[in-house]
């Protein structure tokens, strides 16, 4: 017995390891792009490596926080918590009846998801585009979110897992007399939680690094949301300059609510994902 | 359990949002000013200096016409202008270029009015030539920037160069080059691409095509003599490709100083400013060649939209966009050469360092206007980096399979 | 699946079951209307544009678009010339990509997610790092990629460290395959010899990726796996600790309670990550489309690219919808065989439990 927990403690040792070099590997370029934000446009070309400015300089930041920095972020806020939300919530309703509740048309709904899925998006900019337009939200933020409320992998994800945890316990609820909804809300939902994190972050992830869809639905400059500000501004087309510091400074600035966010919801994230199924 | 309510809770809420969103996107933000009173103006920038030179520009002719123009740097131009067309609502003005015109044109997208400009006839003809198609004249040029050689003067001094031997032949250009290409430094740096060889091409009284486009001469020998000058450079070691150098692009080699001489166009000002601050170079024009001395242009113009609702003001506007006076504005903030002959003085005398990428115009070409040219080009640029060990004729005989099929 | 079982009990409460049907079409309708609007009528007027004359303007309802019929997929599909080449190599750089990619990311994942699954102290600082990148758009992350490979970039940088000249990544477009035979002294063959397909000639469908693409690879091997081990994570906590824990008493290996008991309850995880991965691979678009424009020499051209270019920078809009239905076939086929591939023996969950033991019993049976 002390010989193999012995052997266990080394084997955990090996993996902390690991996950040490693997975790700086998957940070490393975050760090060298900061670094780089702070440097000259000569510095950041020749000496790139370096992780100390110098002369450190912010005349990359205070460009972009000088002009359309802040509508950008405003725009991508709003439409992230939107999008992010009710993703989650249409998902999980839509993949726990393809799951549970026989209706008809089931097969179909589920094969077009499926369908759907495969789909390149590239083939759809322009048609979705004119729908937008067609229905008059072209250019608002309705036009922008709208589209994308639900997503055909979040069913695809939400419909699995509901496939993969036993009806024992809905049933139970079932026969003291709950109705569809009720159950699903407050029995199924639950134990779902770890799915449903799993999507909510996808979803975050997916709305606030959407780019095509921003691109084809608005054309205002004030409605453009961080991706597609940073995109017009690493796509200028005239100009054959690096400038490094500033498109970094950019990828910075656009990642760092994120990296805020996951500072604070971290330790919540885990615990949920973790507790959920034994509770 | 308490958890899983707050999600709900805020899901709830999200969706309540959004049906307030969706009830008022109707009469919601969409922009409709008058339509009449305004115009809208699309282009691709380079940067917050051009984007600002075109709102000054903006609202100074604004103030003077009374009439509205909101200026839209695009994130990607020719899908934002693909979808105005498709909506029967593009914007009234947007930046094109020589190889865009013809698809425009077809699909009936261009206002034909730059005939009718009082200064049509002050722009290059070559310029006029590129946006020029069944005899009319579509667009306004905005700018113009011919290849050039540029020249690392450190380099160029330490072996043992002056400005007599600053060269003006083929032979010339060979022999700097061969002096030049010591102590691992190419003496000339080339991208595998046609917009470097074309210029030889031409200089060999080449190039793909006939002047109208209706036959495709890419297999020409002038064209194989010129393909093969350029790969003897190669072979001789005097004479790199950026693929085979390490760098992006040719003005990268020439930045870390990794090679003496570049053929570049006016682009290369801007970032030699600014991420190789340090190096001392002067740029000439390309020498001649066999049949006299020729180069590449770049360039874009104004073009309007055949739909647009204001055509009259928008003309009045590239008016104003297009006098000598306003292309010198944006030459200062922003560094493009004015399209204007009669501009030409005043930008030889501010900016006497970058001429060559002016004089180097006469007699050039750029990218045909052929539709289709674009793929033919993308896969004549991809067996260009096999260019040192390429067998010419055959190489210029697969483009020109390629080419016929589009004259055709 | 779930069908089967609930079937008898329908047969004896039809009201319930009426209501529970009732039920499910009110759960899908958001769904069903978000996606038919925003989904499904784009495709189905994209599906109309492949088949039509639609040059862009106006809409490609209006009247004056005319049917064409197999006319722009005939273009590359049978037609010798430039198209077809640009489609050829297309599907071969992106089948590379796909072949590569998926699993390497797959294999990453999953590694990640068995590392950091039990709650052990810094796992959840390890997990935010994994995932980390994840969440950075792809925008973002382009623009870092083609900073840290740029030809004189970091990551040059730190090869000429240890004495390595790196090669020029983005604007590389040699093929690594070919690199290796390059290696092994065996010489290119002949130009303009043998068979061809698509107009790309044998030697050139057996390239392997090219080094720009290998960049992209390791793009997404950075940027997706933490996404995917999040649902391998979940997948993971379905395992109940007391199946391990009997496999730890009887004196299993670490290997061996991974090969038998964790990795074949994790299938079903497995197929929606597989499927997923092997998805968004061969959509691959943003990353072209900020970083390489399929350059250099069409090495990194893939089909979502080519609809793109041919639609809007070549206005062949019908040929542009065309490429992307037949991306479509490409991946509805890689589905099916993926599911075949991994096509369950046994249909229930303790089927699925018996069936890891009786591998247990005998590991020569390798599936």
């Amino acid at each position: 017995m002390p010989r193999r927990r012995r052997k266990v403690r080394r084997g955990d040792l090996v993996l902390y390891a690991a996950a040490s070099v693997l975790s700086l590997l998957f940070i490393s370029p975050f760090i060298i792009s900061i670094a780089n934000s702070f440097k000259t446009d000569a510095q950041a070309t020749s000496d790139p490596l370096s992780l100390i400015p110098s002369p450190v300089t912010f005349a990359a930041y205070e460009q972009i926080l000088g002009s359309w920095f802040p509508q950008a972020l405003t725009n991508s806020v709003i439409i992230t918590i939107v999008v992010t939300l009710s993703r989650a919530f249409i998902n999980a309703l839509a993949g726990y009846a393809l799951s549970r509740l026989d209706f008809p048309g089931r097969r179909i709904v589920f094969a077009s998801i499926i369908g759907v899925l495969a789909v390149p998006g590239v083939v759809l900019l322009i048609p979705r585009f004119l729908v937008v337009h067609q229905l008059g939200i072209y250019n608002t933020y309705a036009g922008l979110i709208i589209p994308l409320l639900c997503d055909a992998a979040g069913i695809f994800i939400m419909k699995n897992y509901f496939d993969s945890i036993p009806v024992s316990i809905e049933e139970a609820a079932r026969i003291d007399g709950a109705g569809v909804f009720r159950t699903f809300w407050s029995i199924v939902l639950p134990m779902a939680l770890p799915v449903v994190v799993t999507v909510l972050i996808l979803s975050f992830q997916g709305s606030w690094n959407e780019l095509s869809h921003f691109i084809v639905a608005a054309q205002d400059p004030d409605l453009s949301p961080l991706t597609k500000a940073v995109a017009s501004l690493t796509a200028g087309a005239g100009g054959k300059e690096n400038r490094f510091p500033l498109k970094l400074a950019a990828a910075a600035m656009m990642t760092l609510p994120v990296a805020i966010l996951f500072f604070i919801f971290q330790r919540r994230i885990v615990k949920s994902e973790s507790g959920a199924i034994k509770e | 359990m308490r958890r899983t309510t707050r999600f709900a809770m805020a899901a709830v809420a999200g969706l309540s949002t959004v049906s307030l969103l969706a009830a008022c996107a109707g009469g919601g933000t969409a922009d409709n000013a008058d339509a009449g009173g305004s115009l809208q103006v699309l282009f691709g920038t380079s940067g917050e200096a051009e984007t600002a030179a075109l709102e000054a520009a903006a609202e100074a002719w604004s103030e003077e016409s009374g009439i509205e123009v909101t200026v839209t740097p695009a994130t990607d131009l020719a899908q934002e202008l693909a979808q105005g067309f498709a909506t029967g609502e593009p914007a009234d003005i947007f930046y094109v270029s020589p190889e865009q015109i013809t698809a425009l044109v077809d699909a009936g997208n261009l206002y034909p009015y730059a005939d009718e400009l009082e200064s049509a006839d002050d722009f290059y003809p070559e310029l006029r030539e590129a946006y020029t198609k069944d005899g009319v004249f579509y667009a306004a040029p905005k700018d113009v920037g011919a290849l050039a050689l540029a020249i690392n003067l450190d380099l160029w001094e330490a072996a043992g160069l002056t400005d007599a031997d600053i060269p003006t032949t083929w032979d010339e250009l060979s022999t700097v080059a061969a002096k030049l290409s010591t102590n691992g430094v190419s003496g000339l740096t080339l991208s595998p691409d046609l917009a470097r060889v074309g210029p030889f091409m031409l200089q060999a009284g080449g190039w793909v095509f006939n002047d109208a486009q209706t036959e495709a001469t890419a297999d020409s020998t002038a064209n194989v003599d010129a393909l093969e000058y350029v790969q003897g450079l190669l072979n001789d070691g005097s004479a790199t490709l950026t693929t085979d150098l390490g760098v992006g692009w040719s003005g990268e080699a020439f930045g870390k100083q990794a090679s003496a001489m570049v053929i570049e166009g006016p682009w290369l000002e801007g970032a030699m400013a600014a991420d190789y601050p340090e190096v001392d170079y002067r740029v000439v024009e390309l020498p001649a060649g066999p049949d006299g001395a020729a180069s590449m242009f770049f360039t874009n113009a104004w073009g309007i939209a055949a739909e647009s609702k204001n055509t009259d003001a928008a003309v009045d506007f590239v008016e104003f966009l297009t006098t000598p006076e306003q292309q010198m504005e944006f030459a200062r903030a922003f560094g493009p050469i004015p399209a204007r002959i009669s501009a030409a003085d005043a930008y030889r005398s501010e900016f006497p360092d970058t001429v060559a990428y002016l004089d180097g115009i006469e007699g050039s070409k750029t990218y045909p206007t052929i539709a289709g040219f674009s793929e033919v080009m993308a896969d004549m640029n991809a067996q260009l980096f096999e260019l040192k060990t390429a067998d010419i004729p055959s190489l210029l005989g697969s483009v020109q399979k390629n080419l016929e099929a589009l004259t055709k | 699946m779930r069908s089967i079982a609930t079937a008898p009990r329908r047969r004896r409460r039809s009201r319930e079951a009426r209501g529970r049907a009732l039920a499910g079409l009110l759960f899908v309708a958001p769904a069903v209307i978000i996606l038919g609007v925003f989904l499904f009528l784009p495709i189905l007027t994209a599906g109309w544009v492949s088949v039509s004359d639609w040059n862009g303007k106006g809409s490609p309802l209006q009247p004056g678009v005319e049917f064409v019929g197999t006319a722009n997929y005939a273009s590359f599909l049978t037609e010798e010339g430039l198209a077809q080449k640009d489609f050829g190599t297309s599907i071969r750089n992106n089948l590379y990509y796909v072949l590569v990619s998926v699993p390497l990311v797959t294999a990453i994942a999953l590694a990640l997610a068995l590392m950091v699954n039990k709650s052990r102290r810094g796992n959840g600082v390890f997990r935010t790092a994994f995932y980390f990148p994840s969440v950075t758009s792809s925008v973002a992350l382009t623009v870092i990629f083609l900073f840290l490979f740029n030809s004189t970039g970091v990551v040059n940088e730190i090869l000429s460290l240890i004495n390595v000249e790196g090669p020029t990544w983005m604007a590389d477009p040699r093929g690594i395959f070919h690199l290796a035979l390059e290696g092994l002294g065996i010489p290119k063959p002949a130009p303009g010899a043998g068979f061809e397909f698509w107009g790309v000639s044998w030697w050139d469908w057996l390239s392997g990726p090219s080094v720009a693409m290998t960049v992209f690879i390791l793009m997404a091997a950075l940027a997706a796996s933490g996404t995917f081990m999040l649902i391998f994570l979940a997948g993971l906590q379905q395992i109940s600790d007391e199946i391990e824990e009997a496999a730890i008493i009887d004196g299993t290996t670490r290997w061996q309670r991974f090969r038998y008991v964790t990795l074949p309850m994790l299938r079903p995880t497995l197929f929606t990550v597989l499927t997923l991965c092997m998805i968004g691979s061969w959509q691959v678009f943003d990353q072209i489309y900020t970083g390489s424009q399929g350059n250099p020499a069409k090495t990194t051209l893939t089909p979502a690219y080519l609809s793109y270019e041919w639609s809007f920078k070549s206005s062949d809009w019908g040929q542009g919808a065309a490429v992307s239905f037949i991306l479509f076939a490409i991946i509805l086929l890689f589905t099916l065989l993926q599911r075949w591939g991994l096509r369950e023996r046994t249909s229930d969950r303790s089927g699925r439990l018996r069936a890891a033991r009786t591998q247990k019993g005998d590991p020569s049976e390798d599936h």
